[in-house]
C-alpha cells in the first residue's frame, strides 16, 4: 500500500513537471528578442512579402495565445480568438501528435532530426557512462580498500584532475593525438560506408566513437571514483561492518556482500541525475568531434537561432531528466526502503 | 582471505588492460584513415590493392547544407552542392566572367526584350533526357513558389519562358537588362519529372536528380556529402568521388588537413595560416572568395525628412550626418592595422561596397583616404567640433552632444569585438567615444533598418556576381524597405543607379558603375575595413591540378573538382 502511494506520488510529479516545462519551454523561446521569421535567413534584402511568407509558413502570423498577439515586445490582442488557432493549442495539439514543427533553417520536421540525432547520442552517452561507471566503481572500491596508502592518494589525484578537466579541452588534446595516430577525428562514420556489409559498418563505427567515448570516459570516470571511494569509505567505517569483521568474513565478502550495496546509493543519484543532464552535456564533446547527435545539434540551432529544433531538444532534454530522476527515486525505494517510509 | 580479493583485483585490472589494448589496437588495424567507398553498392568490396581503386577527393569543411532544395536553400554550402549536381544556362567563371554551359548558343532580339538559347544535349542521372520543358518548368517554379527567398528576385524581369521545341529555349523580359547572364547562373535546371509531383517548398531533394558534372549518391545532413562523377558530362571529372565532410570544430578541421583525413579544406581560421603553411604536402591558397563579401562600418545618416514613416526612429548621432565628421573618422581608422589584427594581414583595404572580387566593376582607380591623425582632428577643429568641457570627448559646433556613439555589431560575428575595440582606441585619438555593444543578430536587424535606431554598427554583405543588388543598397528608394543601412540619399547616385540598370553597353554600364562608386566614396558613406578574404588549403600529394591562379579563389568549385588528377 505505502509502496503504491509512493509510486503514484512520484509519477504524478513528474507528470506535472513535464507539463510545467512544456509551457515553459513555449514561452522561453518567443521571450527571445528579434524576429523570428528573419533569424534564418540574416539578410535585409529580403523583401517584405518572402518575409510574410516565412511567418505564414511556420504558424508565425497566429497570435501566440488568446489575449495575448506577441510575447516580445507583449502586444495584447483580441481574446475571443478560436483558441484552437492560436501558436500555444498548436504546438500542444502537435506535439499530441508527436508533431514538433518545423526548423527554421532545414526546413524539415523537428521530430525527425530529433530522431535521427537522439540514438547517436544515446550511443555515446551510454558508451561513455557504462565505461565510467564500471572504471570509476573499481578504481573506487580499490581506493576506499586502499585508503591513505600511495595507491588511494595517486588514485585520488588523477580522479580530482580527470573530474576537473574542461571536457572541451581534454576532447581537442586527445584529438590532437588521435589524430597523429590515423584514428577519425570527425562524424560518426566513413562516408561510403552505407554500402558495405554491417560488420564493416559496425567497425567503423567503433573507430569513430573511440575518441569521444575515451573523452567522456575519463571526465566522468573520475567523479564516480570519487563519489564511490568516499561513500565506501563512510560505510565501511560503519559499526555493522565492524561486526562482520568480528564474525571473520573476509575482507572480499565484506565489501560484496556487505558495504557495497550501501555505498552504491549515493552513486545511483549522481548517475541518474547525470543519465539525464549529460544528454546536454555531451554538447563539447559532440562539438569537438563533430559528432551528429543532440548536443552538437543545440550548438547549430543556437548558432543558426532555430527555435523550434531547440525547443524541440529542450523539451527532449527536459523529460529525459525528470524521467531519468523519477527512475532514480523508484531504484531508491528499492535499494533502500526507507525512503518511502519517510515520505 | 586476503589473497581472494587480491585475485579478484587482479583479474579486473587484467580485463581493463585487455579493454584499453582493444582500444588501442583500433589504430594500427587500419592504417588509411579513410577507406576509399565502392561505386556500386552491389559489387563485392574489391581489393585494396586493384589498379581501380577510385579516386576519391575528401573535402572538409565547417558547415552544411541547409537544404539540397535549392529555391529554398540559403547557405554558400547548399550552393556549393548544386554547382556540382546541377547545370545552369550560365556559368560563373572564377575571373568573374560568364560563359555558356547547358546553351550552346544564345541570341537576342534587337530591343534586347527576347532571348533565344539553344540547348547541347543533357541527360539527367536517372537517364531522362534534359530537354527545354524542364527549363521552363524550373524558370517557372523558382518565379512562383512564394516560399523561396531569393528566386524571386532572380526571375524577376521574366515575362515568360517557353520550349518551342525540345532543345530551344526562349525567355522574354519585361525591361531590357544588362545583366541577364548573372541571373541565370543561379537558376538551376531541375528535372520536370521529379519535381512536378512534389511540393516545392517542403521536398528536401535528398536523391538530388540533376544533369551536372556530379551525381548524389548519399546525404547525411551535418555529416556529409557523398557525390560520384557523371563520366557523361561534356566536363567530366577525373577523378571518381567527392566527399565533403563536417567538422564542427575548427581545431579538428586544421587536424584533419594537416594529418591527411582530408584533401582540401574550404576554410579555415586566420590563426592557422601559419602553420598550415609550415605544414609539409599542404599549400595554403588565399584570394578574393568566389562570393565576394563585404565587412563594413555602417554611418546613420538618416535625415529626419527621409525617415520612413511607422518603422523609423532614427535615433542617430546628428554629428554622422556631416560628411566632415565621416571623412574625419576615415582619417582616423588605420585599415592596414585593423587588417593585420585581424586577418592576420591576409585581407585587402576596401574602399566601397563592391569588392574587389568583382573584377571589373570593381572601381580600381580610387584612392583611399590615408591614415593621418593630425589630418582628422584637423578637419573636425575646422567644422567646428571642439571639446569645449575639455573631458576628451568632443562637442557638436553649438557645443552640445557630445561625439559618443553607440558601435553595435552582430553577437555571432567572430571579428566584430576586435574591431570595436580597434575603432574605439582609433577614434578616441580624435576625440570621439564609442559604447560597444554587442548585439543579437535579429535585434541588431530590428534596430538597424528600417528604424536607424543606432550611431554605427559593424556588419557586411555577400555579393552577387553582378554589382546591381549592393549598388541598390544605398539608393534612397531602399530606406523605407529597410535595405538602405545607412538612411544614405543622394539624387545624382539614384539617377545613375536607375540608368546603368538599363543600360545595355558593357563599357557604358560600367563606367557609370565605377562613378557610382566614387560618389559614395567621396560622401564617406561607409568605411570598409577590409574585404573578406577565401582562406583554402590542399594536400600536394593527393591530387594534382587544382585551379589557383585565378582572381577567386574557390577549389570547391567545378572548375578545379571537373580537372584535378590523383597524384601518381
Amino acid at each position: 500500500m505505502k509502496r503504491q502511494q509512493y509510486l503514484i506520488k512520484k509519477i504524478s510529479w513528474a507528470v506535472f513537471t513535464i507539463a510545467v516545462v512544456l509551457i515553459l519551454n513555449f514561452f522561453l523561446f518567443r521571450i527571445l528578442p528579434g524576429d523570428p521569421a528573419r533569424s534564418g535567413i540574416h539578410d535585409p534584402r529580403l523583401k517584405k512579402d518572402a518575409v510574410e511568407a516565412i511567418r505564414v509558413r511556420y504558424g508565425l502570423d497566429k497570435p501566440v495565445i488568446n489575449c495575448i498577439e506577441k510575447v516580445n515586445p507583449v502586444v495584447f490582442g483580441g481574446c475571443l480568438v478560436n483558441p484552437l488557432d492560436t501558436q500555444f493549442f498548436i504546438y500542444v495539439t502537435n506535439l499530441f501528435k508527436g508533431e514538433m514543427g518545423i526548423s527554421y533553417h532545414t526546413n524539415r520536421p523537428v521530430a525527425e532530426i530529433l530522431v535521427e540525432r537522439v540514438w547517436n547520442t544515446i550511443l555515446l552517452i551510454g558508451a561513455g557512462q557504462v565505461l565510467a561507471i564500471i572504471f570509476g566503481v573499481i578504481f573506487g572500491i580499490f581506493a576506499a580498500w586502499k585508503a591513505r596508502t600511495t595507491i588511494d592518494y595517486a588514485a585520488l589525484l588523477s580522479s580530482l584532475l580527470a573530474w576537473s578537466l574542461p571536457t572541451f579541452w581534454l576532447g581537442i588534446i586527445l584529438l590532437f593525438w588521435g589524430s597523429a595516430n590515423g584514428l577519425p577525428i570527425a562524424g560518426k562514420a566513413t562516408p561510403g560506408m552505407s554500402s558495405m556489409p554491417w560488420t564493416d559498418q559496425w567497425a567503423d563505427i567503433l573507430r569513430h566513437i573511440f575518441l569521444p567515448t575515451l573523452t567522456y570516459t575519463i571526465v566522468f570516470m573520475g567523479e564516480y571514483m570519487l563519489i564511490m571511494r568516499s561513500s565506501l569509505l563512510d560505510v565501511l567505517s560503519e559499526d555493522y561492518i565492524l561486526t562482520a569483521k568480528a564474525k571473520g568474513l573476509s575482507t572480499f565478502q565484506i565489501l560484496k556482500d556487505h558495504a557495497r550495496k550501501n555505498a552504491m546509493l549515493p552513486l545511483v543519484t549522481v548517475i541518474a541525475i547525470n543519465l539525464g543532464f549529460t544528454v546536454a552535456g555531451a554538447l563539447q564533446i559532440e562539438t569537438v568531434f563533430s559528432w551528429p547527435g543532440l548536443g552538437g545539434t543545440i550548438y547549430e540551432s543556437v548558432n543558426r537561432r532555430d527555435f523550434p529544433v531547440l525547443q524541440g531538444t529542450f523539451l527532449l532534454i527536459n523529460v529525459s531528466v525528470i524521467l531519468a530522476n523519477l527512475i532514480a527515486d523508484l531504484t531508491y525505494s528499492y535499494l533502500d526502503p526507507r525512503v518511502q517510509s519517510e515520505s | 582471505m586476503k589473497s581472494k580479493l587480491t585475485i579478484l583485483l587482479a583479474l579486473l585490472m587484467a580485463t581493463a588492460l585487455i579493454l584499453s589494448a582493444c582500444g588501442g589496437q583500433v589504430a594500427p588495424e587500419t592504417p588509411e584513415p579513410v577507406e576509399p567507398a565502392e561505386p556500386g553498392a552491389t559489387e563485392p568490396p574489391a581489393p585494396t590493392e586493384a589498379p581501380s581503386e577510385p579516386a576519391v577527393v575528401r573535402i572538409g569543411y565547417a558547415g552544411s547544407p541547409d537544404t539540397l532544395n535549392p529555391g529554398a536553400a540559403v547557405l554558400a554550402e547548399s550552393y556549393l552542392i548544386f554547382e556540382l549536381v546541377y547545370d545552369t544556362i550560365y556559368d560563373l567563371n572564377l575571373d568573374g566572367t560568364f560563359s555558356l554551359s547547358l546553351a550552346d548558343s544564345a541570341e537576342v532580339s534587337d530591343d534586347n526584350l527576347v532571348w533565344t538559347f539553344k540547348l547541347r544535349d543533357a541527360t539527367f542521372h536517372d537517364g531522362t533526357p534534359l530537354t527545354a520543358e524542364d527549363v521552363v518548368f524550373s524558370y517557372d517554379l523558382y518565379a512562383n513558389t512564394e516560399g523561396y527567398p531569393w528566386m524571386g528576385d532572380y526571375t524577376y524581369y521574366f515575362e515568360s519562358v517557353e520550349a518551342p521545341d525540345p532543345k530551344t529555349v526562349v525567355i522574354t523580359l519585361s525591361e531590357a537588362i544588362p545583366n541577364l547572364d548573372s541571373q541565370l547562373v543561379f537558376l538551376y535546371v531541375l528535372p520536370k519529372h521529379i519535381w512536378e509531383n512534389e511540393d516545392a517548398v517542403e521536398f528536401e531533394n535528398t536523391e538530388m536528380i540533376g544533369s551536372g558534372a556530379f551525381k548524389m549518391v548519399e546525404y547525411k545532413q551535418n555529416e556529409f556529402v557523398h557525390l560520384a562523377a557523371n563520366k557523361d558530362h561534356p566536363q567530366a571529372p577525373k577523378v571518381d568521388e567527392v566527399i565533403f565532410q563536417t567538422f564542427e570544430s575548427n581545431d579538428a578541421l586544421v587536424q584533419a588537413i594537416k594529418t591527411g583525413q582530408v584533401d582540401m579544406v574550404t576554410e579555415f581560421p586566420a590563426t592557422s595560416v601559419e602553420s598550415l603553411r609550415a605544414t609539409e604536402n599542404v599549400e595554403v591558397v588565399t584570394g578574393a572568395p568566389f562570393a565576394p563579401t563585404v565587412t563594413d562600418i555602417i554611418f546613420n545618416q538618416c535625415t529626419a525628412e527621409n525617415c520612413p514613416e511607422g518603422d523609423g526612429i532614427c535615433s542617430g548621432h546628428p554629428s554622422l550626418q556631416d560628411r566632415n565628421v565621416r571623412l574625419a573618422l576615415a582619417h582616423a581608422t588605420d585599415k592596414q592595422k585593423i587588417i593585420d589584427v585581424v586577418y592576420l594581414g591576409l585581407a585587402s583595404p576596401g574602399t566601397t561596397l563592391i569588392p574587389d572580387g568583382l573584377g571589373v566593376w570593381y572601381n580600381s582607380s580610387l584612392k583611399d583616404y590615408e591614415f593621418d591623425v593630425t589630418k582628422a582632428n584637423q578637419i573636425l577643429d575646422d567644422a567646428g567640433y571642439l571639446d569645449t568641457d575639455g573631458d576628451g570627448v568632443r562637442e557638436m559646433p553649438d557645443g552640445t552632444n557630445p561625439l559618443v556613439y553607440r558601435l553595435n555589431w552582430p553577437s555571432d560575428s567572430i571579428d566584430g569585438p576586435r574591431l570595436a575595440e580597434l575603432l574605439g582606441e582609433m577614434w578616441a585619438e580624435v576625440g570621439v567615444d564609442t559604447e560597444p555593444q554587442a548585439m543579437d543578430p535579429d535585434a541588431l536587424t530590428a534596430a538597424c533598418c528600417p528604424a536607424y535606431d543606432f550611431d554605427v554598427m559593424l556588419w557586411g554583405w555577400g555579393s552577387d556576381p553582378d554589382p546591381n543588388l549592393l549598388l541598390s543598397v544605398m539608393t534612397t528608394d531602399e530606406i523605407p524597405t529597410g535595405s538602405s543601412e545607412t538612411g544614405y540619399s543622394n539624387p545624382e547616385y539614384d539617377e545613375l543607379y536607375y540608368a546603368q540598370g538599363a543600360e545595355m553597353d558593357f563599357e557604358t554600364r560600367k563606367e557609370m558603375v565605377w562613378q557610382m562608386q566614387q560618389i559614395v566614396f567621396d560622401d564617406v558613406v561607409y568605411i570598409i575595413p577590409y574585404y573578406d578574404p577565401a582562406l583554402q588549403a590542399y594536400r600536394t600529394d593527393r591530387f594534382t591540378g587544382w585551379i589557383t591562379d585565378q582572381p577567386k579563389v574557390e577549389l570547391a568549385d567545378p572548375t578545379s573538382l571537373d580537372v584535378i588528377e590523383p597524384v601518381q
